[in-house]
Formats: C-alpha cells, sequence, structure tokens
C-alpha cells in the first residue's frame, strides 16, 4: 500500500493551538509521526529577566490560557520563600480556592474537547456549559473568567464576604450534580468506550522513563499527587483522594480527570467552611535577597516547577520553567505508533496538550 | 405528468423539504445539546451564502469533472425521488421501481468518492477511501432490510408495498429489527453523527468535500440534504405505509408526521453516540447487522411465502 503524509497541524481542526504533526499514514494506519513545537514561542522566560518581581506576575499569567492562576501561584510561591514571608493563612486559603477552581474549569474543558474529538457533540455541549458556571464564579471572585491577576507576592488582592461564601456553596452543590452526570457518560457509554479503551496506551515504566506527570501519571498507577505527597497549606488540613486507575490508556486519563474534578469541588467546598479570618496579604519588600529556589505546584495537567535565581535586585536573574505539557508531550511519537488514524484525535486529546504552555 | 414532477411531489416540494429538514433537524440537535439552534430560515440563508463565496479548487484537479460530481449526485437522488411516493401522490411508478430507487440512492456515494479521488489532497483522498469502506459496511444490511417489505408483500414495487400494508398493517410493526437495520443503514448511507465517518472533522478535516467551497459546495449539500428527505420518505413508505387505523386522518399530514419521526429517530441518534471508527464499523455492518438483516428476511420469507 502507498505511503501518504497527512499533517496534522499547525492549523488543523483537531489542534486548538498550534503544534504540527507529520504522520505517516499507510491506508488508515499511522507508521511513523514526526512532531514540531514552537509555534507559539513568546520567550517568556527571557523577558522574566528584563522586568520587576511584580510585573513578572503578569508576564507570567500568559504562559497559559486554561490554568494561569496556577503560574502565578508557583512563582509567587517561589519568591516569597526568597523573602522569607509567612503569609497569612487566608491567602493561603483564598490562592488554594481559585486553583482547585481552575482545576474544575479545566478538566472540563479537556472533557468537552476531547468528546468534540471523537463526534460527541452532545458532551461537548453539556461540559463547556457546566465549565461556564466555574468560569462565572471565578469571574465573581477575581473579576477575570481566565486571567485573574489575583497573586501577589505577599498573598492575594480579593477576598470573600460571608453571604458570597454560602451563595458560592450553593453553586457548587449543583455543579458536582452535574459532573456526576458526566462521570456516568463516561463510566457507562458504550461508543465512547469503544473510542477511548486500549487507545494510546502508558505502561508504568515508559510513564517512569518519560517522567510523566499528572492525571496521564495516575491512569497509568502512578500514584503522585504534590498537593498530597508534599502539602503546603491549606492541602494539609484538607481530605481528599487522589484517583488512581491502572489501565494506562485514553479512556482510565478521562476517568481519573473526571474523578479529580469531583475532589476539587470537595476540596473547594471544605475550604470554604474552614475559611480562617484575617487579613489577606502582608507588605514585602521590592528587593529579593540573592539565592535560589524550586517553587513546584500540582497544576491541572500535573507538576508545574518554576526555578527561579535571584541576585539580590528587584529583577530576577534567571526564571525557569518546566509545565507539565512538555514531560508529557515526549510521550506521544510513542503512542502515536502503529495506530489507527482514526485513533490520533484520541490520542492527542488524551495528554491534554497546552502548547502554549509548553513552547512559552 | 409535469406539475407532478416539477412541483408535487417533484422537485420544488422536495427542495423545500431539503430545507424544512435540515431546520428541523438542526433545532432537534441542538435542543438536545441544550442549544437553541437556528432560526428557522438559516439552511436557506447558507444556501443563498454559499454560491456567492469564491469558487476554487487545487491545482491539478480537474475542474470539468469536479463540476460534474455534485451535479450527478444531485441527479441521482432527484431521479430517485421521481419514483418515491409522497402520501400516496407518486410521479411514476412501475412493477420493480424500489431496484432502481435502491441503485440511484447509492450512486452519491460513488460521486462522494470520486470527489475525494479527484481533489489531489490528503484528507480528501483519505475521506474518499473511506466513504468507499463505509459503503461496503452499512450497504448490505440496508439493502437487505429495504429488501424485506419487498419479500413480505410480494413486490417490488413502492406502491404495492405501501398497499400491501394497508391491507395487513405497518411493516414497522410486522419487521422490526429490519426497520432498525434500515434506520442504521440510513444513518450510514446519509453520513450522518455517528456514521460521520468518512467526513470526521478531527480526524480527515472534511473528507471528501475538504478542497470545494463555493456552488459545488452548496450543490453538494443541497443533494446530501435532499437524500436525507428521499431517504426518509422511503422508509416511511416501506415501513410506515398507509394504515387503515389511519384512514379517517388527512394522507399528506400523517405522512409529514411520520417522516419528521423518523427525523427525530436520526437527531436521537447522532446525539446520544460517538463517531464510530472505520474498522468497527466495518465489525458491526458485517458480523451484527448484515445477520441479523439475512435474519429478518428469512422470518419475512415464512411469514409471506
Amino acid at each position: 500500500m502507498t505511503k501518504i503524509i497527512v499533517p496534522i497541524g499547525p492549523q488543523h481542526p483537531l489542534l486548538k493551538e498550534p503544534v504540527s504533526f507529520q504522520l505517516t499514514v499507510e491506508g488508515e494506519h499511522v507508521t511513523e509521526s514526526a512532531m514540531r513545537l514552537g509555534y507559539v514561542h513568546r520567550g517568556i522566560e527571557r523577558l522574566c529577566q528584563e522586568r520587576t518581581y511584580v510585573q513578572n506576575i503578569h508576564l507570567l499569567e500568559r504562559i497559559c490560557g486554561i490554568c494561569s492562576h496556577v503560574h502565578t501561584t508557583t512563582f509567587c510561591q517561589g519568591v516569597e520563600a526568597l523573602l522569607g514571608v509567612k503569609l497569612p493563612s487566608r491567602a493561603l486559603y483564598l490562592r488554594a480556592l481559585l486553583c482547585e477552581l481552575e482545576r474544575i474549569h479545566s478538566h472540563l474543558l479537556w472533557l468537552g474537547v476531547l468528546a468534540l474529538n471523537i463526534g460527541f457533540d452532545t458532551i461537548f455541549m453539556y461540559a463547556w456549559h457546566d465549565r461556564e458556571v466555574v468560569l462565572d464564579i471565578m469571574e465573581d471572585l477575581s473579576g477575570g473568567r481566565v486571567s485573574h491577576a489575583v497573586n501577589i507576592v505577599g498573598g492575594v488582592r480579593f477576598d470573600l464576604t460571608d453571604d458570597r461564601r454560602v451563595t458560592l456553596l450553593r453553586q457548587l452543590n449543583g455543579l458536582e450534580e452535574q459532573v456526576r452526570i458526566l462521570l456516568g457518560v463516561v463510566e457507562h457509554e458504550q461508543t465512547l468506550q469503544a473510542r477511548t479503551r486500549n487507545v494510546g496506551r502508558l505502561s508504568l515504566e515508559q510513564i517512569r522513563r518519560y517522567c510523566v506527570v499528572g492525571p496521564v501519571a495516575r491512569a497509568s498507577g502512578l500514584d503522585v499527587d504534590l498537593r498530597r505527597d508534599m502539602p503546603r497549606p491549606p492541602y494539609d488540613g484538607l481530605t481528599f483522594q487522589v484517583p488512581v486507575r491502572q489501565e494506562g490508556d485514553v479512556w482510565a486519563r478521562t476517568l481519573v480527570r473526571m474523578l479529580e474534578t469531583v475532589e476539587s469541588v470537595h476540596l473547594c467546598r471544605q475550604m470554604l467552611d474552614l475559611l480562617p479570618p484575617g487579613p489577606v496579604s502582608t507588605r514585602v519588600s521590592r528587593r529579593v535577597p540573592a539565592g535560589e529556589v524550586v517553587s513546584r505546584t500540582e497544576a491541572p495537567r500535573g507538576e508545574v516547577v518554576y526555578y527561579i535565581r535571584s541576585d539580590g535586585s528587584d529583577k530576577p536573574a534567571r526564571v525557569k520553567v518546566r509545565t507539565p505539557t512538555l514531560t508529557n508531550l515526549i510521550t506521544l511519537p510513542s503512542q502515536l505508533e502503529n495506530v489507527n488514524m482514526a485513533d490520533v484525535s484520541v490520542v492527542l486529546s488524551g495528554v491534554d496538550l497546552c502548547i502554549a504552555c509548553a513552547d512559552r | 405528468m409535469l406539475f407532478k414532477l416539477l412541483i408535487f411531489p417533484g422537485f420544488l416540494f422536495l427542495l423545500l423539504c431539503a430545507f424544512v429538514f435540515d431546520w428541523v433537524d438542526r433545532r432537534m440537535l441542538a435542543r438536545f445539546q441544550g442549544r437553541v439552534g437556528p432560526p428557522w430560515y438559516q439552511p436557506v440563508a447558507d444556501f443563498i451564502k454559499l454560491p456567492t463565496k469564491e469558487d476554487t479548487l487545487p491545482q491539478g484537479v480537474n475542474a470539468t469533472v469536479a463540476a460534474a460530481l455534485p451535479m450527478l449526485a444531485l441527479a441521482a437522488v432527484l431521479t430517485a425521488s421521481v419514483y418515491v411516493p409522497v402520501a400516496g401522490v407518486v410521479s411514476a411508478s412501475f412493477e420493480g421501481d424500489l431496484i432502481v430507487v435502491l441503485f440511484l440512492l447509492s450512486l452519491p456515494a460513488l460521486t462522494y468518492f470520486l470527489a475525494g479521488w479527484i481533489s489531489v489532497g490528503v484528507y480528501s483522498i483519505l475521506g474518499g477511501h473511506r466513504s468507499l469502506l463505509q459503503y461496503f459496511s452499512y450497504e448490505v444490511p440496508f439493502l437487505m432490510a429495504v429488501a424485506g417489505p419487498a419479500v413480505l408483500s410480494g413486490s417490488w414495487s413502492i406502491a404495492s408495498i405501501v398497499a400491501y400494508q394497508a391491507q395487513t398493517t405497518w411493516g414497522a410493526v410486522m419487521q422490526p429489527l429490519g426497520f432498525v437495520l434500515a434506520v442504521v443503514g440510513l444513518i450510514g448511507k446519509l453520513k450522518r453523527d455517528p456514521l460521520d465517518i468518512p467526513k470526521a472533522k478531527s480526524e480527515v478535516v472534511s473528507g471528501s468535500l475538504t478542497e470545494f467551497s463555493g456552488r459545488k459546495l452548496a450543490l453538494w449539500r443541497l443533494s446530501m440534504n435532499m437524500q436525507t428527505v428521499v431517504g426518509i420518505f422511503l422508509l416511511v413508505n416501506l415501513f410506515f405505509g398507509e394504515s387503515r387505523f389511519f384512514d379517517v386522518l388527512p394522507a399528506f399530514p400523517v405522512f409529514g408526521l411520520k417522516a419528521l419521526s423518523i427525523l427525530l429517530l436520526l437527531a436521537t441518534a447522532s446525539a446520544i453516540y460517538a463517531r464510530l471508527r472505520i474498522d468497527q464499523l466495518a465489525d458491526l455492518g458485517w458480523r451484527i447487522l448484515a445477520p441479523l438483516a439475512l435474519l429478518q428476511i428469512l422470518a419475512n420469507v415464512g411469514i409471506g411465502g
């Protein structure tokens, strides 16, 4: 059979962000794949060295269009460690609350994209409809649906009244019901399983070798979650499950993400219940003492790592960002070996690519 | 005769139905998905808009063939419609017209494949291949399911099958399995969700029609919409023909109601299933649908013979 090269990207209906795959296809069978990255490289790490710590928060928020808050959280966390300040605990709770809301938003968005790519438009519509609830909550809290601009070195810039807390709890209850319906679809719907089971399978050994993180790793049996393994306040005082599956295919990843969404709703509820009183920020110096720090948080897609080095001025000497998408991207060539042409869309959706994060 | 051919139940009526069915279909699907859906004039607006767009083709494509293919598809569907009765009114009829209709309704599948084949682009070629594979998977069960009523009534004329149901009862009641198979086959034929494999957006962009635009795309879409209408009318005739119980009601609204019910079935199927893979469809077609269709025919021979 003749081989043809099918380009997927940089522009293709399957992709939401520019990345390029050259697939060598025999009939319906993909034999080889080549990947090209860098279409959305913006040189953010270099730009960081030109700007002050305060300006950098707004720059780093623009690394990702989905998990923007977790980037600034990780950065502020690192800078606060360098400064040696202790945050008021209300600030930590509010920061984590927005992180969990962002996780729900990210996972629901992802489910919609997967459903769209396997031609299940109804679930796409439902998932994105439910995601609107989270976006509305976030807009209400911070003023922004996606970019919140609430983190500052030394705390957060928003607060929650008691009235708002009650209505928020009610919104979260409604959201959980909706998420459970979607979870039921993932667990029981036959055609969805026919498309996602045994597709894009990664073994535990491959996961370890590629250093895969986040839901993709947890769907292959690797029990990692920074929120539990390296607990910072407020996570050390909260109870939650870390869903882990053994199958390692796209279906397991879907299930893990949906279970995580439910857990995140629980976490939000706990944080709202336990929200301590007090100030939401503390004053800190603009100059950061010389030193270096590694800051890690569990983003929706897995562990995000920031390395920050300071030379004692008000600008960082180096900021290095390792996003979870970068480690998960590396598994794609091996996942795309010997698959059906129709499974390419499932495999690419399965890892939850955030190209803007990977390219920076 | 000319009135029948051109106005009712002929081309003009069919054109109207194509727009109405397209709108009703989109509207129903939208309601299933928690959306509002387009206003009633949307299909007409789309049809007017497309011809005003630039009509381009890639280099190396035979322009004459590319222009002829959508017309051929449309012509085949329109010719088939001549033999399909609408509420008992039919332009032409003879013993064996069911076979002619089935043949004419499978021509668009061939033109669709050729459209992909001549289009040069990789997505078109992949889509064309897929449409042919899909054709082999759904066509056999579909033909067998549609042959069921013919075997039962002992005639290959659609009008006689309708008349036979008037004496007994609806085909769908006597052969429910055959009806389900015919609906599945029709979904495959019309390349609708969840069997829109040849034009799966996330896999092959728009399949065979990726490179088509402007007037040609408008014609393709019209022929698809008309195929939906003719296919549904055919099923209504074969499985929900005239019945003694509905004699008191006027024939035309009852026919319309039956047709829209089948459209509702199609819209429901699009809403509640994910798209299958081509190998899964081949499995479904040959391992499950074809044996079941055979079973139904054998049962029909037992009842009718």
